[in-house]
């Protein structure tokens, strides 16, 4: 078997007003994985984008076993058997599963017409492979973040390249399906595949790792062995500073008040029987599998999606929200999970999509206020370090993690005027120094009195954030832990429990 | 620092490349024009009178493609609303009935695209189309019965012809004021903002708490609204309901929208390019009717010019990102 290589060599990257990439050259082995650590706006994602071809360098080369490409299209990078799971989904929405698996591959007959039948029973096949619960048939558009994640990675695993990136494939998913896919990468891994891995998840890097590859404000700044380094120190390499224990030093809010919200028996087209209490300044955690319900609740409560029966009391009082503008008008706050669908208005400025919930509160007579928007627009900039050289930039613009910062500016601004914030996988891709802030940010909410719904992924973070923590399993409420009585272990039997 | 700053964003601006476009256009013809006559006065106000109509049918039209959809159908509502001004003035009512009713005509043709695309699901290329082509097309020919009204209402022909101080005419007036007051809305305020944030993403923008359905009722009537009132301008100019009416009105306005900068995609442009598109669009045709050109080459050079405005922008967009690389 020939050895396989993937080398950087010397990559500068601009965009307007950013440097992205300032020269960054490092080596990739096959049989390795090497992870890409670094706060988000480094350029992790643009050195994967360069390596699928989709953006060119304004320097430097790639060496791809020994041999130097100096430009790369999308369809070179294909043939060079280089596959890119991309933070941001490319997945066709209004196509089927096995569509999408082999969009540019698909199996054709005799006379030209798309071998259906193969098509299916191949895509099948990869499907069992992962153990998924879904039909090679349903469509795309409709299936979870977190599947359309997984088909995302099973569209690359089917084209067997021998250079496979992957940009933060697990932020979506939950232990079950990140199990799978780690199972899946080491397979790869034995087979001598050169992998790149993004993630901003600490223990993962450390689970599955070889190398790491620090990056920072776009320089690479250390290259480490993953079994010769710890935490603290890959931490210090990115943040340029010591963070101290994240959870440790959390500031919480000791005095929980009267009862703020109240669910009795709602039901909804996706969700059974589910009731639950939140109280004033309680921060209560929502931890399950994929499809367990927990968005699905929110949106309801939101006035996102329509009840079928069930009762919803906000301080007392009896309410059934028509439309998140009311819920909106009422002092709740949904910030969701999927921010490039359901969050961001991508091509507008960082001060359009921060202020859109209270463009009412903004205005100056029959105007809106620009200044006024601006000032909520930078405050949001200072208070998550968003990396940005204005807050008029397209959110387009910004990198994945600053993307996600936009919208947690946007639900936590003090126009709001907030009594309870829903908050739906808020740290996704976000890098460590900022996920502190983020928990602390909670924290603080939780003080002033309002109650705050957090929904996680990442179990460790519910586990040590929240006071009190609901699991679901299947559409409904499986059961209810205090911090103190949660563990990892209660809390996944119970996410499994029917 | 600041002031500087200022000015590199309105070189880079889309619309000041327009602008350039439109002062080439206007130094080729100048020039090239027999005897110079494009720059006399005479022609200058032709041009901006021409544009009357075509103004009202872009403003509807780029504010329905801000908000991420597309309307065809106020070209023919225009159409509709002229007979039926002439139509209500003939059989006796006062102007001041006719013209309220005539735009609420217009504004319920754009209601019922409106109900058609929320409450049925049909896009709204479709929609429009249908409720263009068969529904108002088909009045057009049923309300005046095969009779031609004259129209002969005094008010209706001094603001449809009249001129202010003896030379602005009075729908230049009219129209002028309705693109800067759609310009002002669109940029200042909440209902502005909103029909951008929906163009973008409409479901981003409704779990945000604004109410996109709402909001596409509002333009799309106002978009129905504008057409009826530029096809009453245009009976009223010809002081009679013409059958054919402001039909051939509709592509060119929305073509000049997009030129100037209204991307179909929904979520950007503004009025100011608008309006340059506008006048890019009735310049270039002006001149090659002076020297002489057939109309439909006039076709197939307005088509021409388009591509060329989209390939300048393209590539200055792209050359100007790479100028501005690297200040950070
Ligand atoms: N298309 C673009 N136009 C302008 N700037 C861009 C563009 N894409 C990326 N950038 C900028 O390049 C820098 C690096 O972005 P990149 O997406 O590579 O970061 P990242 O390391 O992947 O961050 P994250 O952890 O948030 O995903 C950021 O400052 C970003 O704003
Ligand atoms: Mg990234």
């Amino acid at each position: 078997m020939v050895e396989q290589s993937l080398e950087f060599c010397n990559i500068v990257k601009s965009f307007p007003g950013v440097k992205a990439l300032k020269g960054i050259s490092f080596r990739a082995e096959g049989g390795r994985i090497c992870a890409l650590m670094g706060e988000n706006g480094a350029g992790k994602s643009t050195l994967l984008k360069i390596l699928s071809g989709d953006i060119q360098p304004d320097e430097g080369c790639l060496k791809i076993n020994g041999e130097e490409h100096h430009f790369l299209s999308p369809h070179q990078s294909i043939k060079s058997s280089v596959s890119v799971i991309y933070q941001e989904r490319q997945l066709v929405p209004s196509l089927s599963v096995m569509e999408n698996i082999f969009l540019e591959d698909m199996p054709v007959g005799k006379l030209g017409f798309i071998n259906m039948t193969e098509l299916r029973s191949k895509t099948q096949e990869i499907l069992d492979t992962f153990g998924l619960p879904i039909a090679p048939t349903d469509t795309v558009g409709w299936l979870s973040v977190a599947y359309q994640q997984m088909v995302e990675i099973m569209k690359a695993y089917r084209r067997d390249s021998n250079i496979i990136a992957f940009d933060e494939p697990t932020a979506p998913l939950t232990d079950k399906e990140i199990t799978i896919l780690f199972s899946l990468i080491k397979k790869l891994k034995e087979k001598g595949k050169v992998i790149l891995y993004v993630s901003h998840r600490m223990a993962e890097i450390f689970q599955i790792s070889d190398d790491i590859v620090v990056l920072k404000d776009g320089s690479l700044v250390k290259t480490l062995l993953t079994s010769q380094t710890n935490e603290g120190e890959l931490v210090k390499a990115m943040v340029g500073r010591d963070i101290g224990d994240t959870y440790a030093n959390l500031k919480r809010n000791d005095k929980i008040g009267d009862v703020l919200l109240e669910v009795n028996n709602l039901v909804t087209d996706y969700v059974d029987n589910v009731s639950f209490k939140l109280h004033k300044g309680e921060v209560l955690g929502f931890a399950g599998l994929i499809g367990a319900g927990r968005t699905e609740v929110m949106r309801a409560i939101f006035g996102a999606d329509p009840i079928r029966s069930g009762e919803i009391r906000l301080e007392g009082k009896p309410v059934r929200f028509k439309s998140p503008s009311e819920a909106v008008a009422s002092g709740i706050a949904l910030c969701p999970e999927d921010r490039k669908e359901q969050g961001l208005v991508l091509k507008r400025s960082i001060t359009d999509n921060v202020s859109i919930p209270v463009l009412s509160k903004v205005k100056k007579g029959l105007f809106l206020s620009r200044k006024t928007e601006n000032d909520m627009a930078m405050n949001a900039v200072r208070k998550y370090s968003i990396k940005t050289p204005s807050a008029d930039k397209q959110v387009m613009q910004l990198s994945g993690g600053n993307q996600q910062k936009v919208i947690l500016g946007r639900w936590t601004s003090e126009k709001m005027a907030t009594k309870i914030l829903i908050l739906d996988e808020p740290t996704k891709g976000i890098d460590v120094g900022t996920k502190a802030e983020v928990y602390q940010m909670v924290c603080d909410f939780a003080k002033q009195g309002i109650g705050v719904i957090f929904i996680s992924s990442e179990l460790t973070e519910v586990l040590n954030v929240c006071d009190n923590i609901i699991v679901m399993h299947n559409r409904h409420i499986t059961g209810m832990l205090t911090r103190e009585e949660a563990t990892e272990e209660l809390v996944l039997q119970l996410a499994m429990k029917d | 620092m600041e002031k500087s700053n200022r000015l590199k964003k309105i070189l880079a601006s889309k619309e000041f490349s327009l602008f350039i476009l439109l002062v080439i256009v206007v130094a080729f013809y100048g020039v090239a024009s027999p005897n110079g006559s494009f720059l006399k006065t005479r022609n200058i106000r032709s041009i901006l009178d021409s544009m009357t109509i075509y103004t009202l049918f872009a403003v509807g039209g780029g504010l329905v493609i801000i908000s991420g959809k597309i309307d065809l159908s106020p070209s023919y509502v225009g159409a509709v609303c002229g007979v039926l001004l002439a139509k209500l003035l003939d059989q006796g009512l006062p102007w001041y009935l006719v013209v309220p009713i005539c735009l609420a005509v217009g504004a319920a043709f754009g209601l019922l695209n409106a109900v058609l695309i929320n409450e049925f699901n049909i896009q709204s290329f479709i929609a429009t189309l249908t409720t263009g082509t068969f529904i108002a097309q088909g009045l057009v020919y049923l309300i005046p019965a095969g009779v031609t009204y004259q129209i002969k209402d005094p008010v209706v022909i001094w603001y449809s012809t009249g001129k202010i101080f003896g030379f602005i005419p009075i729908t230049m007036v009219i129209s002028i004021l309705i693109i800067v007051i759609f310009g002002i809305v669109l940029a200042k305020t909440k209902f502005g903002r909103s029909v951008y944030l929906i163009g973008g993403n409409a479901n981003a923008a409704r779990l945000a708490g604004l109410k996109p359905k709402k909001l596409s009722y509002i333009i799309f009537a106002y978009s129905g609204a504008l057409g009826a009132l530029a096809g009453m301008l245009y009976a009223g100019r010809l002081k009679s309901g013409s059958l054919v009416g402001t039909v051939s009105y509709g592509f060119p306005a929305v073509t000049a929208a997009i030129l100037g900068g209204i991307s179909l995609g929904g979520g950007t442009g503004n009025m100011l390019g608008c309006f340059l598109g506008l006048l890019i669009i009735n310049s270039f045709n002006n001149g090659l009717m002076l020297m002489g050109l057939k109309p439909y080459w006039q076709t197939v050079a307005s088509g021409v010019l388009l591509l060329i405005a989209l390939t300048i922008d393209y590539f200055s967009t792209r050359e100007r990102k790479i100028k501005l690389t690297g200040s950070i």
